[in-house]
């Protein structure tokens, strides 16, 4: 049985919405500049320019969340559109997110410790569940609802939970990916890592000093055979493999070889049923932080040996977006395939020393791309890889 | 049939190691605490000392898990309905209260939910499949999904639980946002599930949720007939003590969080009580009825034989 990709949304720093952000991968402009909050400007970060209300406001979106799941809502609304809520096809809805409704939860927290006026009735919206269920709530979804939470590689998984769900009969359709807003919990964290680039960050670069974080979010609907039999959507993708293990390296870093990252990407081949030859392009997880992109180049020079096919991180554009990466990440394979893009690893100069290995470098179309597999990986050393194909 | 080879709860019980709860089962009192096991035999000091209680309770009953099967885990599905909830209160009153730019990245590394299956997979050395749910009061229920699916797919030996953690915070949080019938808490249950029944005939059947419940009665009934059955064929219905169903006589009735106190991973707890309950009684069905959040509803049917 295939599992149908049929729709796709997702907003970023790079665009709020698929035309948008094909327009800025074609014109190399990132999305990352000095931040223009306060708990951001010190730091250069792939921020959306809309407050929550203006967020609200600008998609009509009748749901109250937090960032988080006001975002979700956006890009989940964009990939549902054009779909229909059926008797007869079971729909959910699977969501990863990181910070849930911390945008909040921070800013009430302060009021507390301030004792300024502290209202505990806004902490209903940071349970990461309750933001999925507003999503759902927004798109009418009831059936089934459910919230992935793996750090950085939560919408990947999403997408594979969605996946495994269809193949094996539970859901006809469902709508999966991730989100996550930007908050000053998120930024102090990965400050207190010390794995900030200071400046614009380079991805696979032998000078690559660290990340910058983003927000966004990035959905894409599946459906199963049945499914589009009854709903006559047009396939634009399919979903053929996916995989999640462990690196059970550090809870943090990831291990020189790279062993996680191989297995998933290995058993996602497998699952596809396709050899690492027919990969056509790769998105790498690609933080830049020295650590992950040296243990993800092993991983990568391990599974594909010699043949690397053409590899990015479009981190450089959107920033780290955290849970949500893997969803947006998803779309810009869905947009790859259809269009045969291959998308620039921005600000990268010289390779890593110990692997030598040169991401792609200019944006390229009518290229053959046929399969897409793309990396996200989280702390806990949770790794997880998907591949997308052509119809 | 996803049989349950071992089963482990950190709980107000004396349920860690014990060979069979049921009927050692106490109703809370109000100082009672969660009773905790003597976690250095299962964590080196020098971690001990940095984990919260949420990931202590969580890998502690994973490794008595391991240790029951003969094989390691090849797959691991973990439901959290807060998460580690005293590091990320820790984190946050830091960043809100210093103006230093060098913070220690402990409590925000151990901040995120799935620092739980992280640590499990860390402690089991194992690299399987590593999967965390947070879906509310449903947590338990969406991860045991999960552990089905994988059983499913022809995983041999699937670990499934729940973890969640008190902080006193959250009593500011009562009655509106969270129950306040028993005592707010902290506990945890894990469980080994596989499709043989070599060492074991008791197991989960069938797993449902549900996000808009409106009769939980009906929506029972029609859980309960897919699988061939009517309420008057269950032994046991475990559920709160509001619940909002019939319940027919004949059947016994409990209500589980007065056992566990309240705590969104307290249905696993309950499917705990479950397993206990059918292993010492002449009984084939014991029903999970899990409403801790208005609408939501979650049933675990667990069987013998």
């Amino acid at each position: 049985m295939k599992i149908h990709v049929t729709g796709y949304g997702l907003i970023s720093s790079i665009g709020y919405g698929a035309d948008d952000s094909i327009q800025s991968l074609r014109n190399e402009k990132t999305g990352i500049e000095r931040g223009r909050l306060a708990h951001s400007k010190k730091y250069n970060v792939g921020a959306i320019h809309l407050s929550n209300s203006e967020l609200k406001k600008r998609y009509n979106l009748s749901t109250d969340g937090s960032r988080t799941a006001l975002l979700g809502m956006v890009a989940a609304k964009q990939a549902f559109e054009g779909h229909a809520l059926l008797d007869d096809v079971r729909t959910g809805l699977i969501s990863g997110t990181s910070v849930g409704g911390m945008d909040i939860s921070e800013a009430e927290y302060k009021k507390y410790l301030d004792q300024d006026g502290h209202n505990p009735d806004n902490y209903k919206h940071h349970s990461s569940g309750v933001g999925s269920e507003q999503i759902a709530q927004e798109l009418g979804i009831s059936e089934f609802i459910n919230t992935i939470s793996t750090a950085c590689s939560s919408a990947t998984n999403a997408i594979m939970m969605g996946a495994r769900m269809i193949r094996n009969g539970s859901l006809d359709r469902v709508i999966v990916g991730g989100t996550d807003g930007l908050t000053a919990f998120t930024i102090a964290g990965f400050k207190s890592l010390m794995i900030f680039d200071d400046e614009w960050c380079k991805p696979f670069d032998e000078s690559r000093k660290g990340l910058n974080l983003g927000e966004g979010a990035g959905y894409i609907v599946l459906e199963s055979d049945k499914s589009i039999s009854i709903t006559k959507k047009e396939p634009l993708a399919v979903l053929s493999g996916w995989s999640n293990a462990s690196d059970a390296f550090h809870q943090t870093a990831s291990s020189p070889d790279g062993h996680g990252a191989q297995l998933s990407m290995e058993e996602a081949l497998n699952v596809a049923g396709l050899s690492a030859r027919d990969i056509d392009y790769i998105n790498a997880h690609g933080t830049a932080t020295p650590n992950n992109d040296l243990s993800e180049s092993q991983a990568i020079k391990g599974i594909f040996g010699d043949n690397i096919p053409p590899f990015s991180s479009t981190k450089s554009y959107t920033g780290h977006t955290l849970a949500a990466s893997g969803g947006i990440e998803a779309v810009f394979a869905i947009l790859a395939i259809r269009n045969g893009y291959l998308y620039p690893n921005l600000n990268f100069n010289k390779a890593i020393e110990e692997t030598g290995l040169i991401p792609q470098q200019s944006f390229e179309e009518n290229r053959t791309v046929k399969h897409v597999l793309s990396n996200s990986f989280g702390f806990g050393g949770n790794n997880s890889t998907i591949i997308l194909s052509a119809v | 049939m996803y049989y349950i080879h071992a089963i482990s709860s950190i709980s107000h019980q004396d349920s860690f190691r014990s060979e069979n709860i049921f009927d050692g089962l106490q109703i809370l009192g109000e100082k009672s605490e969660p009773i905790a096991p003597a976690y250095k035999e299962f964590i080196p000091p020098t971690s001990l000392r940095r984990l919260s209680p949420v990931l202590r309770m969580g890998l502690t009953a994973s490794i008595e898990c391991r240790k029951t099967v003969d094989n390691d885990f090849d797959a691991i599905s973990v439901g959290t309905a807060l998460g580690c909830l005293r590091d990320t209160e820790k984190f946050l009153t830091t960043i809100l209260t210093t103006t230093s730019d060098f913070l220690s990245p402990t409590a925000f590394i151990q901040s995120t939910h799935n620092t739980i299956g992280g640590q499990i997979s860390l402690g089991l050395g194992n690299h399987a499949y590593n999967m965390t749910h947070t879906q509310n009061n449903l947590s338990f229920e969406v991860a045991m999904i999960d552990a089905i699916l994988c059983v499913d797919e022809g995983k041999k030996n699937v670990l499934v639980g729940a973890a969640d953690e008190h902080i006193p915070f959250l009593e500011l949080l009562q009655p509106d946002l969270i129950s306040d019938k028993s005592p707010l808490t902290s506990g945890a249950s894990f469980f080994a599930i596989s499709s043989e029944n070599n060492k074991s005939n008791i197991g989960v059947k069938a797993v449902y949720t549900n996000f808009n419940t409106k009769d939980v009665e009906t929506s029972v009934r029609e859980f309960l007939a897919q699988q061939g059955l009517e309420i008057s064929d269950l032994d046991l219905v475990l559920s709160d003590d509001e619940t909002r169903m019939n319940i027919p006589a004949g059947v016994t009735s409990m209500n589980y969080l007065a056992y566990s106190g309240t705590h969104y991973s307290a249905p696993a707890f309950a499917v705990h009580i479950a397993h206990d309950y059918l292993a010492s009684k002449d009984a084939k069905y014991v029903l999970v009825v899990n409403e801790m959040c208005k609408g939501k509803l979650g049933l675990t049917l667990i069987q013998k034989g």
